[in-house]
């Protein structure tokens, strides 16, 4: 199928085509990598019996420090997209901004795997969890360059089955009961999705979102059925991005499973997922589809449900997966503006939330590593035992609730700018809510962010931390992120001034 | 001295860093520090003053006649439709703020010698106080929203940990409660904020980006072009400037919050709505009935030194905020609600006082006559008379001083029984003659006496008010008329404590309390006595005062009677 459809558009040679996918193949360097990656830690799992942890993590940590770097040095904000494989991928400018995203989150993650204590999950032990990872990251990668939508279904699927054995690997009862959840509400996610997929193909002809054939036949669609199909797609995203009402899985998933996962489930697919729902909606924009409306009560649904579940929680862990929640309704305000301040808005604050997300993680689990634990009732008192990490975390629940100095406050700032903005265009009742609603949650939020500063600063605890200080080396990245943090409040400008020049085709 | 308001404001952002880099084992110094920081911004803060010269008259919706200016780009973005936005690092002074400039440096001195009680964790208070102490004085001088609001947010969270750590039994109750109130009031003002800053734009840098600069247009010309629609929305600079923003030649054309506007929500015309909700949001923080009910709880649980800041200066941040933001910015709205507002003014007067009546609890009894103070400022700006808003602002200062002498009282108190319940003590005098002179000098200067600088400015208030129907018809005179009642009330709670703790045969409830029951200190002496000079001071030579804010009061009445209509 895909051939043909390939071939419909690009008639040529055989001898053409494979120069095209020779071409391509030069744009798909990061994801060959990762493929290497891949193979390079199974081999060397299956060879070496002793110390292999060192092996692994040495492995892992240069391959992705390389590809970091080598994503940043060939970023080209101005360069046009280009499709890649007869227009199953797009190469652009936005990807490859999600791409380094997406590496540093990983990085993190990892180094958080590195401090985490002996008792949690032994993550360099063997290559199965690092591969499950990378698997994660590689889905992502294709998930943010697909605007086909095949190519969207498998990127999804490879993200998702990673998960599933992250969610899974390992021993205990928790981890079963959420691994199968998860699993079931993928799988029927998923089926809903590919369900959608197949109408949208049905109706148009076509499963290219950036072809003629297919806008020309979403105007012939007829509108029931059109609003459906594209309904059971907007469902399969809503489950990958976390949001209501389809976030039911997240928190037991984010419970059972140890941090560093719980860090890279909170932000790559996510956001990965975002950016793919982005596309949907620029395709669509034109038909009868109400996004803005669909949008804009998913994204107030998405706030009341995240903020209020965020606030009877007794853990840490659970409370931002709540949050995370939250977050992922924010995002959807900023798609539901539909147009292109609210995309660069959008960005900013999913790439605000990938900062600020990926601090807290690290920060938290710097706290379970003295600790044991991310339940509140051992939080307490802990501010005056640890009190330069103390500090780190209240200044990223500062943030996170999007308060000044901090860029959580500009993303906020920014996204309720242009939903604003487009009211006043629009007139558009839903914006209105959709503004209100938004503001009120940042007063809700406060509750259970303050909670952490509360309990580590202001209760007595009993709790003993485990003796010795924390080393140079496990302060370096959560001081810099939060760093980064702050800078980007006071230097908001550079950040914007990028988001400005990319080329976000999408 | 040419950046003389930044060093008033990160002097003692410095001292919190030399706080935090100062070994613990050193930490007898760290009250030094605070001192010696606080201190410092004093004397600038004095020495500004000097230079400030208070009859030159500024212009309330431009850069006009604006003294010891700092002006520099901080960045500028451009968000796709929304256009190109600039923010400014803008300070300033001009006779609406510098009083509040001298108030705020005041307060938070003799708040950082009172803090020589705190003996726990010195250094994160210490840090703390010295935070608090640079975004409250730069609230008062921050002429860009942006700036101000960051100011403005960022009180929040060292007041949160100074209550909610150092604070009494029911502290992180009212700590809590006041960072909700307030943050609720802060999303009212972001809301309008945003609003703000998406109607209005800067002349001056629209004519650069314009390039319109070489044949060198003045504001009104580029403001001209722009009413015209001859320079295109994408040109234009958005500004977070507070002054331009109260200047009505500074609104794009069709934009939500234009004067002429036509835009609704439910039912109102959106300038109205977006005058109320940052109405609301200031009068939180004064507060105004119906939102106090944050400040008595904050007030009995905050230590002494942070309930005279709370009193002293973080109050008068709302007050500054309703002249500066929701009567500059929206003074046809603010003409529509004035007598919505004067009327929660003398409902807070009343209110205020009678809840007092009712009190306890000394700290309590002070919270609510705060509320019925503040109450003053309100009315007096609701007038929109010359003397009204005179009055109001000689209200915010002169509570500023006596409110602050109140609350060092009810700790002196407190720091030897550990206990302010006003039953608990009879015939005072005896056992402490001196410290019954203060209290008697302060309760006295509360309840408006003539010679003190309550008088003053309650005189201002009503003259403004009872004045106000025939001048510029805001708001009718039997609002002044009841509001009087509030000073009988104020003499009746005052006179009555004063007679039940100090007059009569000595008592008190429990006999271990009489030893610790000795007159005052030196260090209480040092900080009461130059509280009462001042308070003497501006009571019997007003122009101490008025010669600074004249000029500025004529402008913005000058502003409000201009546009109000």
């Amino acid at each position: 199928m895909i051939v043909l459809v390939a071939s419909m558009q690009n008639p040529g040679g055989l001898a053409e085509q494979l120069q095209r996918l020779k071409e391509g193949l030069h744009f798909m360097l990061p994801e060959i990598g990762i493929v290497i990656t891949i193979i390079l830690l199974v081999v060397y799992d299956l060879l070496f019996q002793k110390n292999k942890s060192v092996g692994l993590a040495a492995i892992l940590f240069s391959a992705l420090s390389f590809l970091l770097v080598f994503q940043v040095l060939s970023f080209l904000p101005e360069a046009n997209a280009l499709p890649l494989f007869e227009g199953l991928v797009t190469h652009s400018a936005g990807a490859n901004l999600f791409k380094i995203g997406f590496l540093l989150s990983l990085l993190v993650a990892l180094l958080m795997a590195v401090t985490s204590r002996k008792d949690s999950l032994h993550y360099f032990d063997s290559s199965e969890v690092l591969v499950c990872l990378l698997g994660v990251l590689l889905g992502a990668f294709l998930l943010v360059m697909s605007s086909n939508l095949l190519m969207i279904y498998v990127a999804v699927e490879l993200v998702s089955i990673c998960s599933y054995l992250l969610t899974g690997l390992g021993k205990g009862k928790k981890k079963s009961e959420a691994a199968i959840k998860y699993l079931l509400y993928g799988a029927a996610a998923s089926a809903v999705m590919l369900y959608g997929m197949s109408w949208l193909y049905g109706l148009t002809g076509s499963i290219d979102l950036n072809s003629d054939s297919f806008k020309i036949g979403l105007d012939y669609a007829v509108v029931v059925p059109l609003n459906i199909a594209v309904f059971m797609v907007l469902c399969g995203l809503l489950f990958k991005l976390g949001s209501f009402p389809l976030h039911v899985w997240a928190p037991d998933v984010y419970r059972a499973t140890p941090l560093p996962t719980v860090a890279v489930f909170s932000v790559v697919p996510k956001l990965a997922a975002l950016l793919v729902l982005l596309r949907l909606v620029a395709a669509t924009s034109a038909t009868h589809f109400d996004w803005q409306t669909w949008l804009g009560i998913l994204s107030i649904g998405g706030m009341v449900v995240g903020n209020f579940s965020a606030l009877w929680q007794d853990n840490a862990k659970r409370m931002l997966a709540y949050s995370s929640i939250a977050h992922a309704a924010f995002l959807l305000a900023g798609v539901s503006i539909m147009n292109r301040t609210g995309l660069e808005a959008t960005v900013f604050y999913a790439l605000a939330y990938l900062l600020m997300n990926l601090a807290a993680f690290y920060l938290i689990q710097m706290v379970e590593n003295k600790v044991g634990s991310t339940s509140y009732e051992q939080l307490k008192g802990m501010g005056k035992k640890i009190p330069y990490v103390s500090v780190l975390l209240l200044i990223v629940m500062v943030a996170l609730t999007g308060l000044p100095p901090t860029v959580g406050f500009n993303a906020k700032l920014y996204l309720f700018s242009a939903v604003y903005d487009e009211f006043g265009r629009s007139e558009s009742t839903i914006l209105l809510w959709v503004l209100l609603v938004g503001l009120l949650n940042t007063v809700v939020s406060l509750f259970y962010y303050i909670k952490i500063p509360y309990l580590l600063f202001f209760k007595e605890g009993e709790g003993n931390v485990a003796p010795g200080a924390y080393t140079i080396r496990a302060l370096i990245p959560g001081t810099l992120l939060v760093l980064s943090v702050l800078l980007l409040f006071f230097r908001s400008d550079w950040f914007v001034d990028l988001l400005n020049s990319i080329n976000f085709v999408l | 001295m040419e950046h003389i308001l930044s060093y008033i404001v990160f002097i003692p952002l410095v001292g919190a860093l030399v706080v935090l880099l100062t070994p613990k084992a050193y930490q007898h110094l760290y009250k030094v520090l605070a001192i010696g920081f606080t201190g410092l911004s004093l004397l600038l803060t004095l020495y500004a003053v000097h230079m400030f010269d208070g009859g030159l008259v500024p212009q309330i919706s431009g850069e006009a006649n604006l003294q010891l200016v700092e002006k520099v780009e901080w960045f500028r973005l451009s968000l796709g439709s929304l256009g190109t936005f600039s923010v400014d690092y803008l300070l300033a002074a001009d006779g609406l703020n510098i009083s509040m400039l001298l108030l705020a440096s005041i307060v938070l001195f003799i708040g950082a010698i009172v803090c020589w009680k705190i003996k726990e964790k010195q250094k994160a208070y210490f840090g703390l106080y010295l935070l608090l102490s640079t975004s409250v004085l730069g609230c008062f001088v921050a002429l860009d929203f942006f700036l101000f609001y960051l100011f403005f947010e960022f009180m929040l969270l060292p007041m949160y940990f100074l209550v909610g750590l150092w604070g009494g039994p029911r502290r992180e109750y009212a700590a809590i409660k006041f960072f909700i109130y307030t943050l609720v009031g802060s999303i009212l003002i972001l809301i309008v904020m945003i609003g703000l800053y998406n109607s209005v734009y800067d002349p001056v840098k629209t004519a650069e980006l314009a390039g319109i600069n070489g044949t060198e247009l003045s504001i009104e010309e580029v403001q001209a072009l722009v009413a015209e629609g001859r320079i295109e929305e994408g040109q234009l600079v958005k500004s977070f400037n507070m002054l331009y923003m109260a200047n009505p030649a500074n609104y794009i054309p069709g934009s939500l919050l234009e004067r002429s506007g036509l835009s609704t929500l439910f039912g109102e015309p959106i300038r109205w709505m977006a005058f109320l909700a940052i109405f609301i949001g200031f009068a939180i923080k004064l507060p105004s009935f119906p939102f106090h009910t944050w400040l008595p709880d904050a007030h009995v649980e905050a230590p002494t030194p942070i309930s005279v800041v709370l009193a002293g200066v973080l109050l008068k941040v709302g007050g500054y905020g309703l002249i500066r933001t929701a009567f500059a910015m929206f003074p046809d709205a603010a003409y529509h609600y004035a007598w919505l507002i004067g009327f929660l003014g003398m409902f807070s007067i009343i209110y205020g006082a009678m809840n007092a009546l009712a009190q306890k609890d000394l700290k309590k009894l002070i919270a609510f006559s705060s509320v019925s103070h503040m109450g003053f400022v309100l009315l007096g700006l609701a007038a929109m008379t010359s003397e009204g808003i005179s009055g109001a602002i000689y209200q915010m200062f002169s509570h500023g001083l006596i409110s602050s002498m109140l609350f060092l009282i009810a700790g002196v108190l407190y720091d030897r029984t550990h206990n302010r319940t006003i039953e608990h003590y009879g015939g005072l005098a005896h056992q402490m003659p001196y410290y019954t002179v203060f209290v008697g000098i302060a309760f006295f200067a509360s309840l408006g006496l003539p010679g003190f600088s309550g008088f003053i400015a309650e005189l201002f208030v009503f003259i403004g008010a009872f004045k106000s129907s025939a001048v510029i018809g805001a708001i009718p005179a039997w609002m002044a008329i009841v509001s009087t009642l509030g000073l009988v009330l104020a003499a009746g709670y005052y006179l009555w404590t004063f007679q039940k703790m100090f007059l009569g045969k000595f008592w008190v409830k429990e006999k271990n309390w009489l030893p610790a029951l000795k007159d005052l200190t030196i260090r209480e002496y040092m900080v009461l006595v130059p509280l009462v000079v001042l308070i003497i001071a501006f009571g019997i030579y007003p122009g101490l005062l008025l010669n600074l804010i004249n000029t500025g009061v004529e402008s913005f009445v000058g502003h409000l009677t201009e546009w109000s209509k």
